[in-house]
């Protein structure tokens, strides 16, 4: 196994060109994350290698690294969603890092214990942060502890306990969510409207959850139906020092997916974007964060209230409105961090000189109810010009594959402040062009030209009843 | 059996009969003192026609799925050495690697190989070893015939769907 090198001698190495002694990162992911994490690797002089399906093989991403090794078939569950596939590449490769991306592995604390004992770093959190934030439970517990506000929620005892039941659902008030303690993402969640469906549902949701998290427990909490989503960029240095890099605003949503994400978050008062960042950097420090991390918040439309959602305990797939809004460069600075280097971010304040925003072009159809497609891309132009960013591994001749999530590009659009924002990702938007199969595109423009949207601060509950009126006025 | 005893062979191999046909990705049994760890990977044979369950259900928004090309020979983009025998030219068919590791031609350090080129083997004969993060699979010819040449070298390190060996497949 290499060991790690000092900062001075990798900048030795970069300038010996002759003997290829860089470290070698292993990126166990695909799609645009992982041209995005290759990219990062030749910026701070590592060799990337990507860890590939077969059908992933020969993909753009592929073509960028030094190496590529095929992990399994083209199914992510034969392949990227296999721990010790990606852990036996790493090494054969005899990588010193793994970058998990998101989604797949990135939370796994299995992936991360197997490099462990090979001696590999995972760039991402120890393994019992993993499991401290990766269920609702612990989190909810370790924010409570932190001192973070969380929704008024309570635990149930007994399922079958008509009366305790209705008595706690009064409690909390109506209408309320039932969430599985181990569920995790928007997985284990009812909404519940009055106590007959409570006790109806409770014992429902019991069952699922035991069948989904091998656990039945259930907690009730406080809904927030008209709530803004936004969270915090955090980076810790694992040993409970913090940097925070603002905020996101992410509540244009369809059933809990983020469609366009903004930094900062628009219209925040000193006060709620102090508390948000306050509670964000004491739930790092209790947890001794290592690297890059989100911490999510509902953010009320109707009230101050401001609760805990949850931590992404990875790098996010709408990172780069924080990275253009304050010129980091946050996955450059996880591989340094993993190489035992100084991950060289500046401290920055709580607000950028600058707003961005970014679409999520997706491979599904909007006029069919975003069914996902796969097919060859026959043509693509992107748009040009002052602080425009593209974030993709899509190109014409790409057969956008059938295995796996429908993310294409992201479109990302810097200026001066929300207004000339706004402005120029509609024009960015206008000027793409992805032919060959449906993508979110026509949505987009649609939504970038709602006086809502325009105004801002639009809650998670906003899209759905829009865009279907919209539809429904497109059809008849 | 009992839970104090260690297991017999039969034991195992009664265990992984019992859980071959079932829906898992890994499982873990502890008999007595000894713990067992079993692997089971989708679409080892056909790279990706048969998935299991938790595969399924993540193409299921894209049915029917498509079967990936079969055994592909993917190469590695930088110069990785080449295996040796290119004075010889492979005949017959080939035998990929069904998964990721490190492959062994023989049982231990300083055994006998497996097999040697030449020699000839039934569908079920072992002709190596993958080891995966200390999980050893036996590799089996899949055809009868005889195999012609290695392509990967004793404890090599192999990719998804990389050759290890040739073989002239018995006319039937």
């Amino acid at each position: 196994m290499s060991s790690i090198p000092t900062p001075d001698a990798l900048a030795t190495e970069l300038k010996e060109d002759a003997a290829d002694t860089r470290p070698v990162i292993l990126i166990a992911n695909r799609g645009e994350i992982a041209v995005r994490i290759i990219a990062a690797a030749k910026r701070i002089g590592a060799s990337p290698v990507l860890a590939a399906s077969v059908i992933d093989a020969d993909s753009p991403a592929a073509r960028m690294a030094d190496r590529v090794v095929v992990i399994g078939a083209s199914p992510a569950g034969a392949s990227y969603l296999r721990p010790e596939q990606v852990a036996q590449a790493a090494v054969n490769v005899g990588a010193a890092a793994v970058h998990p991306g998101y989604g797949f592995l990135s939370e796994q604390p299995h992936l991360a214990e197997l490099l462990a004992e090979e001696g590999i770093a995972f760039v991402g959190p120890r393994p019992e942060t993993l499991r401290a934030v990766g269920d609702k439970g612990s989190a909810r517990k370790v924010a409570i502890a932190a001192n973070v506000p969380v929704a008024a929620g309570v635990e149930i005892d007994d399922v079958d306990d008509v009366q305790a039941l209705v008595a706690l659902g009064n409690g909390i008030g109506y209408p309320l969510l039932i969430k599985a303690i181990h569920g995790g993402g928007g997985r284990g969640i009812r909404l519940v409207e009055n106590s007959e469906q409570l006790a109806v549902l409770v014992p429902q949701a019991a069952a699922e959850a035991l069948g989904a998290f091998g656990n039945g427990a259930l907690y009730l909490e406080r809904y927030y139906g008209s709530a803004r989503h936004v969270e915090v960029q955090v980076f810790g240095d694992g040993e409970g020092g913090v940097q925070i890099f603002g905020d996101r605003d992410c509540s244009v949503q369809r059933r809990h997916q983020k469609l366009i994400e903004e930094c900062p978050a628009p219209g925040l008062t000193d006060v709620r974007r102090k508390i948000l960042h306050d509670a964000s950097r004491a739930l790092v420090i209790a947890l001794k964060y290592r690297g890059a991390g989100t911490v999510e918040f509902l953010v009320d439309t109707l009230s101050d209230d401001v609760v805990f959602l949850e931590v992404n305990a990875r790098i996010q797939v709408e990172h780069p409105v924080t990275e253009e809004a304050f010129g980091v460069d946050l996955v450059a600075a996880q591989l340094r961090l993993a190489l035992g280097l100084d991950p060289e971010l500046p401290d920055v304040p709580p607000v950028p000189p600058a707003t961005v925003i970014e679409l999520r072009l997706n491979a599904e159809d909007p006029n069919e109810d975003f069914r996902p497609n796969s097919g060859d891309i026959t043509a693509v132009s992107w748009p040009r010009g002052p602080g425009i960013r593209v974030d993709t591994q899509i190109e014409a001749g790409y057969r956008f594959p059938l295995y796996y999530d429908s993310l294409m590009a992201k479109l990302i659009v810097r200026a001066h402040n929300r207004d000339a924002a706004v402005a120029a990702i509609a024009s960015a938007a206008a000027n793409t062009r992805i032919e060959g199969i449906k993508t979110t595109l026509p949505m987009h423009h649609f939504v970038l030209a709602h006086p809502d949207f325009i105004r801002g601060q639009v809650p998670t509950s906003w899209f759905a009843p829009v865009w279907e009126n919209h539809s429904n006025g497109a059809t008849s | 059996m009992s839970a104090d005893t260690n297991p017999s062979w039969q034991d195992l191999l009664d265990l992984v009969t019992q859980l071959n046909d079932s829906n898992y990705e890994s499982a873990s049994v502890q008999f007595g003192n000894v713990s067992v760890r079993l692997s089971n990977v989708a679409g080892f044979q056909d790279g990706g026609a048969a998935v299991s369950a938790p595969v399924a259900a993540l193409a299921a928004l894209a049915a029917p799925v498509a079967a990936a090309p079969v055994g592909i020979a993917v190469t590695p983009l930088a110069a990785a050495p080449v295996a040796a025998p290119a004075a010889v030219v492979p005949v017959g068919d080939r035998i990929d690697a069904p998964m990721i590791g490190v492959f062994y031609r023989r049982p231990s350090p300083g055994a006998p190989a497996f097999i040697e080129p030449g020699d000839h083997v039934e569908a079920d004969t072992t002709i190596g070893i993958i080891e995966i993060m200390k999980l050893m699979n036996p590799i089996t010819a899949g055809k009868a015939g005889v195999i012609t040449v290695f392509l990967a070298e004793d404890a090599a390190a192999v990719e998804f769907g990389q050759g290890l060996a040739m073989i002239t497949v018995d006319a039937s």
